[in-house]
């Protein structure tokens, strides 16, 4: 039953995107059933199984059988199965997507996979504390935290347009490394609260305070592969994404933003949002059709580069007025903005440096929330051949003369000096 | 027209005596047989010792710089001659590429593809490699028959065959020019001697035709050889040096004008060489003398002659305008200056036509005028130049070049020539092993030259003098040394021989030594002033030579005794030292048997077939160009060393730690490093011994992230045990050749990790590489190939425990042993039937 279940799942590996729910109750499947059933609307194969289910498996004869895993269990002590952290990590490795949700009390095993993708939850038990930016329906604690919509990353691709509605929380806070560029912030905690233990005293200074403390953080590995990582499970959660916040400042929200940015989260983590491909590279010389074996320098170069971008489930033309070419020899020799046409191709024209040596063009565009689009192509760029240079020079025109004068009087002195007949030394030799 | 014309006064007595000679001497006829079999067996002999190497090992080509100048040679041949000269080598030096063309001496490579071309053109089908691995043992032959010539021209045709059987076998040559050792030395040395045998021949005869072919010759040598600075620039020496000892002729005037001209021109057609006969400080002594002698007073006294030299340098310079108007459009700048040159040269010699005018219309008083005169002009002259070099018109003297006055030079300034193995001073013991009874003998021959001196005897002197102080100061240059050794030595060898023989035909001592010695007494006669009192002298010799036959055969016997032990030497040093391929190693077991050590090429092949076609290898120097010709893989630095800070990249990048030195190497997209290693089986010759020379040159140019004494212990010793210092042990160079190596347990004695070339166990053995990863090693640990892990394999910024702000307690481990094992939920609701479970919610 399993194994046909397994079977089928292989099958529908090639029509639609896997994805594995691992929840530790399976009551999960009911309180995050927007979330989950937002998933399947969108084309995803969803599974949810049991952390802890012994048959679990990611991978299967070194194929994938996933693309993207959401953990909702942060009570996970042990996985089931094949999963462990190892497999996970390489699942991001090998390019599969992760979100993970944490809470106060998630296990040690949910901390040291988000160690691993570069975020630190804050001490079991603790969770983020602000006095000023709770939602009325708190306990008293204030752990139920209205971030205020000005927390979330700026944008639009991963969290959706802002229209100013907070966001409901209860969790845990992230710690992460400001310098590191590839973890973005994608919901910061307001500048009031910080992560600490509510039923204990306050004795150490919180490892987490105001803005360094992230409530949403996510990753863009170098391979593409996103992680989103929640400190709290209940941020993704019916109850949360149906619930209106009054905030102790007065201001009432039919609806909390949980569910814009959850969904809008979910399509970015799933790539389906900010994706970016090359299509097509074409450089030649300007006039002509294909690339030559190598440049010369100071030629007049043509390069072209067809972008799209994933759009609903299909790629469309990209568009955008700040994409850049370098022509690179360790240094860039040019860089220069390209301009896109209705077809997604952007093109620019440019001169090769009087410099010889080999070159790449290279086109890198980083921005939040899309893939990292790299693209390099190796080109030779060689100087003049001997045909190549200018035939006359000039400011050397007076050197021809003085030379062509020399050979005419040569010319002249060889006849003088061939037909002309001394006498003295004729005489003296007889 | 211009080679028949002889200069009118000597035409007499040069011409005469050569056709009264071959007609007396009935046994010419047997003479030149003689002659030219000793010359074939020579020839044959020469070769034949320098195949060692083939019959050993096999047909393949040797060391480091001629893989580069075979795998030119079959671009040419395959892509012709314009495409060679155009070539862009993108493999070479990533990413600044080379031009190959304008950066190579295409002489050699010319030669075998002209060889190649006319075998081809004979329906010979022979590949190109095997032109190249035979191509210098073919060509030491014409250097035994050029050397022959020289001696002859010197001395007498006897001290030409004992000269050129010696040049034949003699190590110092032989050790560039064994089969597969296809280098530019290996026709260099032909050029080298043949250039001289020309240049001697146009200065006794005058004639316009010797010197146009010295200057032929010349081209050769600038198209094979960057030695051919040491031609042009001894040449004028000897111009200089026989103006001096008043030795001066119109014929030596024709002979240099004509050479300088020529071989100006034609040395500038090397695209290599370009411009830097006009523009640099070793060629300005050729350029001073060719302005001097024109103001030598001697030019007035001859009045045709006078006319036919100006006829004849005009001509040239005429031929020098039309051939250079291709390259006008070179670089401008240069070829003004180059014009400038030229137009001063014109000058010079209009302004010694207008003292010669003034010196007919005012008759010979006015000789110390003139001398006066040109003296002034000589100093104004090398003031110009002076003052071009300083304000950097005309480039100074290169390193290499300094470093041959100031042997200290290169060490303190130019890390990078002093490392180079050929450029150390020269020993003694290399001076015996490279020469054998040469090197005793040639003072002797020597000491003849100067006792009957004459025009080319100076040149003789000249070259000898000026080519031992240069082998003393590079071993390279013993090269140049070994020729002039063998000439010298010939002629010593044949005066003994002339004095030990001669007396068994006691009863014409006179009519002996006139026929023997005929040639060269009779040609002395015409041109050597000194002459006639040396005849006398050795006449005198010949007379009091009372030795008994005893004594005489006992010298013989004991002088060809010193011969024989002279060729076994010979042919010892050559099999034993210089007939290694240096890429395939050899070592004999205990019980003789031989191992072959093909560890080079086993790296290179795997390279070959395992990496991408545009992998770049990043190693020290010395392999780049074997990386190119085996591997066909793009290399960063090679053999060509033309560009210093890039190699002291390298160089930094491998004695920098782990981290620095990614970051190096992913600026220069560097796909795999290879080392070489000899610990395993004790090579001397591997990256750790060569490694200082790596942190010198980078520190030449990186002197603040480098310092050399930070890789010696703080009793400034250099070592790799644990005694050695933090930032060796952790460099890159250290980890890359002894990654894995504290493991490997060679034998019982030692411990593990024992280095057998630096008879020491590792000091770091313990250690993980995070930037690079093990790619290949060979079976004797020789080279070790690395690939570099690419930035995006560093693909999520994991937090190392060390970095966590949040200390947990408890460590995370996992317990589980079993795939199917069933894992564990924190608080798992247990489900109790009949009752829901409690599920934590909000309100």
């Amino acid at each position: 039953m399993l194994r046909l279940l397994v079977l089928s799942v292989c099958v529908a590996a090639t029509v639609a995107t896997n994805t594995l729910v691992l929840v530790d109750t399976l009551a999960t499947r009911e309180t995050h059933s927007i979330f989950l059933k937002s998933l399947q609307e969108r084309g995803h194969e969803v599974s949810v199984k049991a952390a802890d289910d012994p048959s679990l498996q990611l991978s299967r004869y070194g194929e994938y059988l996933y693309q993207n895993l959401v953990i909702l269990a942060p009570g996970v002590e042990e996985f089931g199965g094949a999963l462990s952290v190892e497999t996970i990590v390489e699942f991001v490795d090998g390019g599969g997507n992760v979100l993970v949700a944490g809470s106060r009390d998630a296990a040690d095993l949910i901390r040291e996979l988000v160690t691993e993708v570069g975020v630190e939850m804050d001490e079991e038990g603790a969770a983020v504390i602000d006095h000023l930016h709770y939602d009325a329906n708190d306990d008293g604690q204030h752990t139920l935290i209205a971030a205020p919509s000005s927390g979330l990353i700026e944008s639009d691709v991963m969290v959706g347009p802002s229209d100013g509605t907070p966001i409901l929380y209860r969790g845990t806070g992230l710690i992460t490394d400001a310098e590191n560029p590839l973890v973005l912030p994608v919901l910061r905690a307001p500048s009031t609260s910080y992560c600490y233990n509510p039923t204990q005293a306050i004795t150490d200074y919180p490892h987490a305070t105001g803005q360094n403390m992230l409530l949403v953080a996510a990753l863009q590995a170098r391979n593409n592969a996103r992680v989103v990582v929640s400190g709290s499970l209940e941020f993704f959660s019916d109850a949360f994404i149906m619930a209106s916040v009054q905030t102790p400042q007065g201001s009432f929200h039919e609806r909390s933003g949980n569910g814009k940015v959850v969904e809008a989260l979910s399509r970015w983590v799933f790539k389906e949002e900010g994706v970016l491909r090359v299509v097509s590279i074409d450089h030649h010389l300007e006039g002509e059709k294909h690339p030559p074996a190598a440049y010369t320098i100071k030629q007049d170069v043509e390069y072209k580069i067809k972008v799209e971008r994933l759009v609903a489930g299909s790629w469309k033309p990209f568009n955008t007025t700040d994409l850049q070419m370098e022509f690179v020899r360790i240094d860039p020799f040019v860089r220069v903005t390209m301009i896109p046409n209705s077809e997604g191709v952007f093109s620019v024209t440019f001169k090769v440096p009087d410099v010889y040596g080999v070159y790449q063009f290279k086109v890198e565009y980083n921005r939040v929330g899309f893939t990292r689009l790299f693209n390099t192509t190796q080109v030779s760029v060689r100087p003049f051949t001997h045909l190549e240079y200018e035939r006359f020079i000039e400011c050397a025109y007076p050197y021809y003369a003085s030379a062509i004068s020399m050979m005419v009087g040569v010319f002249f002195f060889s006849l003088v000096f061939l037909h002309h007949k001394d006498p003295a030394p004729k005489s003296k030799a007889e | 027209m211009a080679a028949t014309t002889t200069p009118p006064s000597t035409t007499p007595p040069s011409t005469t005596p050569p056709t009264t000679t071959s007609g007396i001497s009935s046994p010419l006829g047997v003479k030149s047989l003689l002659v030219l079999t000793v010359l074939l067996l020579a020839w044959l002999a020469g070769f034949l010792s320098r195949l060692f190497a083939v019959i050993r090992f096999e047909s393949i080509i040797h060391e480091f710089d001629p893989w580069f100048n075979y795998r030119a040679t079959a671009h040419m041949v395959q892509n012709g001659y314009y495409n060679f000269l155009n070539w862009f080598d993108e493999r070479a030096w990533y990413p600044l590429g080379r031009i190959v063309g304008g950066t190579v001496y295409p002489g050699l490579m010319v030669t075998s593809g002209s060889i190649h071309y006319v075998l081809n053109m004979l329906n010979i089908p022979v590949h190109i490699r095997d032109i190249c691995v035979f191509l210098a043992p073919i060509f030491s032959g014409l250097t035994a028959i050029a050397t022959y010539l020289l001696t002859k021209e010197v001395w007498s045709s006897g001290a030409g065959l004992f000269a050129a059987c010696f040049i034949a076998v003699v190590p110092g040559y032989i050790s560039r020019s064994v089969a597969g050792s296809y280098d530019n030395e290996g026709i260099a040395i032909f050029a080298l001697m043949f250039t001289y045998y020309l240049w001697v021949k146009s200065v006794k005869t005058g004639s316009l035709f010797w010197s146009s072919t010295a200057s032929l010759s010349y081209f050769y040598m600038v198209s094979a050889w960057g030695g051919y600075v040491y031609i042009i620039n001894l040449i004028p020496l000897h111009v200089f040096v026989l103006l001096l000892m008043g030795r001066f002729s119109h014929r030596l005037y024709t002979a240099y004008n004509t050479f300088y001209i020529l071989g100006l021109i034609c040395s500038m057609q090397i695209p290599f060489v370009g411009f830097q006969p006009i523009r640099t400080s070793e060629h300005m002594a050729a350029a001073d003398s060719i302005c001097r002698i024109p103001t030598h007073p001697y030019v007035g006294t001859h009045g045709r002659c006078r006319l036919y030299t100006a006829y004849n340098t005009f001509y040239i310079l005429g031929l020098i305008c039309s051939m250079q108007i291709p390259f006008v459009g070179f670089q401008p700048i240069r070829t003004s200056e180059h014009m400038a040159a030229a137009g001063v040269f014109a000058l010079v010699n209009a302004w010694a036509v207008l003292k010669y005018l003034q010196s007919v219309m005012t008759k010979a008083e006015f000789t110390h005028f003139f001398l006066g005169a040109s003296c002034v002009a000589a100093g104004g002259v090398f003031l110009v130049v002076v003052g071009l070099t300083w304000m950097g018109v005309v480039a100074p003297w290169s390193g290499r070049f300094y470093s041959l006055w100031d042997t200290g030079y290169a060490k303190i300034h130019i890390p990078i020539i002093a490392s180079v193995s050929e450029h150390q001073p020269t020993t003694w013991f290399s001076f015996f092993f490279d020469l054998h009874i040469l090197v005793a003998t040639f003072p002797v021959g020597l000491w003849y030259c100067i006792k009957n001196i004459n025009d080319e005897r100076v040149f003789i002197v000249l070259f000898a003098v000026s080519a031992v102080y240069f082998a003393g100061v590079m071993v390279r240059l013993m090269l140049t040394l070994t020729p002039v050794v063998c000439v010298l030595g010939g002629i010593a060898f044949s005066t003994l021989f002339e004095v030990y023989l001669k007396e068994e035909e006691s009863h014409r001592p006179q009519v002996g030594d006139s026929s023997d010695d005929d040639d060269d007494s009779e040609k002395n006669n015409k041109y050597d002033k000194a002459g006639k009192l040396r005849k006398m002298k050795h006449e005198q010799q010949s007379n009091n030579d009372g030795l008994g036959v005893n004594i005489r055969s006992m010298i013989i016997v004991v002088v060809l005794m010193l011969l024989m032990m002279f060729s076994v030497h010979c042919t010892w040093v050559t099999s034993n030292a210089y007939s290694s391929p240096s890429i395939v190693l050899a070592t004999y077991g205990q019980d003789g048997t031989r191992q072959i050590l093909d560890d080079f090429r086993e790296a290179y092949y795997w390279l070959s077939q395992n990496t991408a076609v545009d992998a770049r290898v990043m190693s020290w120097w010395d392999y780049g160009y074997q990386i190119a010709g085996m591997a066909n893989r793009t290399t960063l630095v090679d053999n060509n060393t033309w560009n210093n800070s890039h190699i002291a990249l390298v160089g930094k990048a491998m004695s920098s730690n782990e981290s620095a030195a990614h970051t190096i190497m992913t600026a220069l997209d560097v796909d795999y490093v290879l080392v070489i290693f000899g610990g395993v089986i004790g090579y001397s010759g591997d990256d750790i011994n060569k490694f200082l020379w790596m942190v010198r040159i980078a520190e030449g140019e990186h002197p603040k992230e480098i310092k050399e004494s930070d890789y010696f212990t703080d009793r400034g010793e250099f070592r790799v045990d644990s005694q050695g210092s933090a930032t060796l042990l952790n460099c890159l160079m250290y980890k890359l050749s002894y990654f894995r190596f504290g493991e490997l347990k060679l034998d019982y004695r030692t411990p593990p990790g024992f280095d057998r070339t630096r008879n020491a166990v590792i000091g770091n053995k313990d250690f993980k590489l995070t930037y690079l990863e093990e790619a290949y090693t060979t079976e004797h640990w020789l080279v070790r190939v690395y690939r570099v892990k690419k930035p995006d394999e560093f693909n999520r910024p994991r937090i190392p425990i060390t970095q966590r702000k949040v200390k947990r307690k408890n460590v995370y481990l996992t317990k589980k042993n079993n795939k199917k094992r069933r894992g564990t939920i924190k608080n798992k609701p247990l489900i109790i039937k009949g009752s829901r479970p409690k599920i934590v919610n909000v309100k």
